[in-house]
């Protein structure tokens, strides 16, 4: 009985921990589905159900951003660039801007694009992106405009993965080594979900 | 890519040279920048400086600003991540004492260079003065680079 109780008491730590192990962070326990309303690189509406079917990761950021953004980019275009080619061809990146105002469409398309073509540039409208990241319990935050009007913002930092139904699955963080967002990207890819 | 990082400083040599002379005496002074890049993407957007501050003199150096003719402003800033937040804000200056080195690296410090002046493609140079607090001034030349060869 007591044995009993034990394994059933491991077995829902177990559930509760996530039963995937992945060995960036779980996140299917902490995140709803991917769900928004915004605009593409290219000015058409979208909806997260039009990303269904392949792997999606998802970044938080803003073009105006010099130094973070660019180079947690750059670094998953070197992650990706570790997969096979038909892994890759089942994951996409979204670039999801916090700050409509200056990332236009035809910025954020040209700004994903120096990263490769798993990159896809997202706006929309404020409230929208607000919607999203509410319910992703992300946030950013607008400092005050300098002379020139230029702002800072300050967003979440990490990278999150999404399965192809637009299941949260995992976040990669900075402080994971890329071996480890290699082996989970390619077993969320592989796998399937 | 790697070779980026080993590559030997690109200073304006004479200049520094006559930098180095006519202010090494004042202040005993001494400060050498080595692999500097530019980090850029095409547009608008503002870049990223990086490089290494080696302090050969002395004295306590302290870089309080930067300009480029091919931008409208530069300043010095730092990143930072608090609990998963990507943060950045600008800094008066940077105190770099005798003998030690100071790493301008993405994520960290960065030089941000604000409202280009003119196109540049990767490969390029710009020029930089790098000011210091004993109006110590300091010609370094950035390679500009992809964010992706960092
Ligand atoms: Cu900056």
């Amino acid at each position: 009985m007591v044995m009993r109780l034990l394994i059933l008491l491991v077995s829902l730590l177990l559930v509760g921990c996530g039963d995937r192990n992945w060995r960036t962070a779980e996140t299917s326990e902490i995140m709803p589905l991917l769900d928004f309303s915004l605009i593409d690189e290219n000015g058409q509406a979208v909806e997260a159900e039009d990303y269904q079917g392949k792997v999606t990761l998802v970044y938080f950021g803003y073009t105006y951003c010099p130094d973070v953004c660019p180079i947690t980019l750059a670094r998953l275009a070197g992650t990706l660039n570790r997969l096979d080619d038909d892994v890759r061809e089942d994951i996409q990146v979204l670039f999801i801007s916090v700050d409509p105002q200056r990332d236009t469409p035809e910025v954020v398309k040209r700004y994903t694009n120096a990263f490769g073509s798993e990159f896809i540039g997202i706006t929309g409208e404020l409230a929208e992106i607000d919607a999203l990241t509410n319910r992703m319990r992300v946030t950013y935050d607008y400092e005050e405009p300098n002379q020139r009007g230029d702002y800072i913002v300050t967003h979440t930092s990490a990278v999150f993965a999404f399965d192809r139904e637009g299941g949260a699955q995992f976040l990669i963080r900075d402080s994971h080594p890329i071996s480890d967002a290699v082996a989970d990207i390619n077993r969320l890819v592989n796998d399937g979900a | 890519m790697v070779s980026h990082l080993f590559k030997t400083p690109r200073l304006l040599a004479g200049g520094m040279l006559l930098m180095l002379i006519t202010a090494g005496h004042a202040s005993g002074q001494d400060v050498q920048v080595s692999n500097a890049r530019l980090s850029l993407l095409p547009g608008e957007q503002p870049g990223a400086g990086y490089f290494q501050l080696h302090n050969t003199g002395d004295e306590t150096a302290v870089l309080v600003g930067a300009q480029s003719e091919a931008f409208e402003d530069v300043e010095i800033h730092m990143s930072s991540d608090e609990n998963g937040m990507a943060h950045m804000h600008a800094m008066e200056q940077v105190a770099v004492e005798a003998g030690e080195r100071f790493e301008f690296a993405p994520k960290g410090h960065h030089l941000m260079f604000i409202g280009r002046k003119q196109a540049l493609a990767e490969g390029e140079d710009v020029e930089v003065l790098l000011q210091f607090g004993d109006e110590q001034r300091l010609p370094v030349t950035f390679e500009v680079v992809s964010p992706a060869a960092l």
